[in-house]
């Protein structure tokens, strides 16, 4: 008999310790929202407002349009393009299963950016009672169907029974990436002055053109995005072990990775038709939390959510600041921050096996 | 309330990898698949599993598994696969748990770590599953695929293991721990279908055996009735010679290569 005795140890509970953190996320969060109020090109102070305030004394016309038509809506885009990225980079490395996935480096932002653009170039054209129906959602939705139909082909080229493989992810990323790049290069052609100003500010990544309107363009698709991820976390935690044994546990596996995609799509096409492609949020901040608390997806995706709003918050409040009266396109400060990350992840996975 | 598979075609692409194979296995037993490489056997439980197309018909409990949905299937058999391969950094614990569902046997907060103690490797719950070696790994998996079919039988149902080469990376202890382990599931009321390649541990384990030959079964029956010199050297297509020494009469095989 081949009898082998074993004590029992009770496990250090990372579930636990995922909850923690995400209340600490979320003060987190709660502190860049102040600080991004605070701090801009005025010397218009939250501080100062509320003390105002709290003695009963009116703000002046000034300090209102700083604050609610300017900070405020940038506050709000920041947070939810930031949600929308970090949790897009979670859903899709853990859809792809491979840490290394993000929307920014393999493609869907493109598809998504392919969209924007053609919407942006091509909207005038539709009839106009079309128009008036999608009206401040026409670049959002255009993004989410350029990023949707990157994510199904990306996957559908990159996978073979349930196994992706990261070079052909990557190629066929780039070849993703240079075809909308192409299409996006002949709009640029096409379009008038107005638009062209329109491309050219929203390709750089930025939050600099902050609006209610935007803020409202992206909101419900991202929220909608942000609540389809929460169903995702025990089937994207089953993927982990490979399609079929996902079923075998009981995973409607089709359905999830149908879900999964549009997710994706939805957040990074509102993201990307708002804010224009601003890179790393998606892989950093799930690398970060699966370092801090584990890889389980059902706290990795809302924690996600809550990192990716606060790094993003504070990027922009260092692209206001670093070169003041002046702005950095924050898409420049994710990627001084983001691509040593980034570089850094690498060389740690470099020895292992399947990158 | 068996497993039964009842004429089974498999095509991959145009190959016909399984050429309609028949197999009934009842609870309370041990049923294993044996055959050479390339067989099919991997396939026949890709086909009791509903895990890829087949043409003919699988019945799990009295049910036809073809409409069942993956939840209804979860809850009745585990399926350890041939090998797995982890995306993530998840603990050993974590790994074990994954296969849990709310509301199931398996679903009481001990029930995990259990398993884990079952394979021998409580002492590993916090341990990085990628890191594990070949023969851990393997543990752990089947630690998973008890905890979900932690009670062998419940409400009156059987709950089913299928397990491929469940012990093909263990060291001879734990070959014969595994088997063990099998075999109490079905003592207790569970049905287990295991693929495997050692001939004498599925001698001494089974209750039942089909030899699978190149997708089709080459025969069926307890292993002293399917384990004889003519069967085995057919399947296999190399000298096998059975003996049965007194007083169990367990077969026993050894190949015949030496003799040139
Ligand atoms: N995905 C696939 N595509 C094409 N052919 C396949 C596929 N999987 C298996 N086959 C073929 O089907 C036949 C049966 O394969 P199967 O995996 O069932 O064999 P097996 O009996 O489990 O072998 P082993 O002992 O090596 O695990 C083999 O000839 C194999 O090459
Ligand atoms: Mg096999």
């Amino acid at each position: 008999m081949a009898v082998i005795t074993d004590s029992f140890i009770p496990p250090r509970d990372r579930v636990a310790r995922a909850r923690a953190l995400h209340g600490l996320l979320a003060a987190a969060l709660l502190v860049a929202c102040a600080l991004s109020l605070q701090i801009g090109a005025t010397d218009v102070r939250l501080t100062t407002l509320l003390a105002k305030l709290a003695q009963g004394q009116d703000l002046s016309q000034m300090e209102r349009v700083v604050l609610f038509d300017i900070r405020l809506p940038r506050l709000a885009m920041g947070a939810l393009v930031g949600a929308a990225l970090a949790v897009s980079g979670a859903v899709m490395q853990g859809l792809f299963r491979n840490p290394l996935a993000d929307p920014g480096i393999v493609g869907v932002g493109a598809g998504a950016g392919l969209g924007a653009i053609l919407a942006i170039v091509l909207g005038g054209l539709l009839p106009l009672s079309l128009a008036g129906l999608v009206g401040p959602y026409l670049v959002p939705i255009a993004a989410f169907l350029g990023g949707w139909g990157g994510t199904l082909l990306l996957y559908k080229v990159a996978t073979r029974h349930g196994r992706t493989s990261v070079a052909t992810m990557l190629l066929a990323g780039i070849a993703l990436a240079a075809l909308a790049g192409a299409l996006s290069g002949v709009m640029v052609y096409i379009a008038d002055d107005n638009q062209l100003r329109d491309l050219t500010f929203w390709g750089l990544g930025s939050l600099a053109g902050a609006s209610w309107a935007k803020v409202l363009a992206a909101g419900p698709l991202v929220m909608l995005a942000l609540a389809a991820s929460l169903t995702l976390g025990r089937g994207l935690n089953g993927l982990a072990l490979g399609e079929a044994t996902a079923a075998h546990i009981g995973i409607d596996v089709q359905r999830m990775k149908s879900i999964a995609i549009l997710t994706v799509a939805g957040a990074t096409g509102a993201a990307v038709a708002v804010a224009g492609g601003i890179g790393f949020i998606g892989i950093v901040v799930p690398h970060l939390l699966r370092l801090a608390s584990g890889p389980d997806h059902r706290t990795l995706l809302p924690n996600a959510a809550l990192l990716g709003a606060t790094l993003l918050i504070l990027a922009d409040v260092i692209a206001r600041v670093v070169i003041a009266p002046a702005e950095l396109p924050i898409g420049i400060v994710t990627a001084v921050l983001g691509a040593p990350v980034f570089l850094w992840i690498l060389l740690k996975r470099r020895g292992m096996v399947d990158l | 309330m068996s497993l039964i598979a009842e004429d089974i075609r498999v095509f991959y692409g145009r190959r016909e990898a399984l050429r309609g194979v028949s197999l009934r296995a009842e609870p309370g037993e041990f049923t294993a698949i044996v055959g050479p490489n390339g067989s099919g056997k991997s396939t026949l439980l890709g086909a009791l599993t509903a895990s890829l197309p087949y043409a003919g018909r699988v019945t799990l409990n009295g049910r036809e598994i073809d409409g069942l949905q993956p939840w209804e299937l979860s809850s009745e058999r585990a399926v350890l696969p041939q090998a797995s391969r982890l995306a993530f950094p998840f603990t050993v614990l974590e790994v074990v748990r994954l296969g849990v569902q709310a509301g199931t046997a398996g679903d009481r907060p001990e029930v995990p770590m259990q398993a884990l103690a079952r394979v021998g490797l409580a002492h590993y719950a916090e341990r990085t599953f990628q890191e594990l070696s070949g023969g851990e790994a393997q543990r752990v998996m089947l630690a998973r695929v008890l905890a979900q079919v932690w009670s062998p039988i419940e409400d009156g149902r059987p709950r089913w293991l299928l397990l491929d080469e469940p012990v093909s990376s263990l060291d001879i202890a734990h070959q014969l721990q595994v088997m063990e382990i099998a075999r109490d599931f079905a003592r207790a009321g569970g049905g287990v279908i295991a693929v495997m390649h050692d001939l004498n541990l599925t001698a001494m384990f089974a209750d039942r055996v089909a030899v699978l030959a190149e997708g089709q079964r080459l025969a069926f029956g307890t292993p002293r009735e399917v384990f004889s010199d003519g069967i085995l050297s057919r399947a296999y297509g190399c000298d096998l010679r059975v003996s049965a020494p007194p007083p169990v009469g367990t077969p026993y095989i050894l190949p015949h290569a030496a003799t040139a």
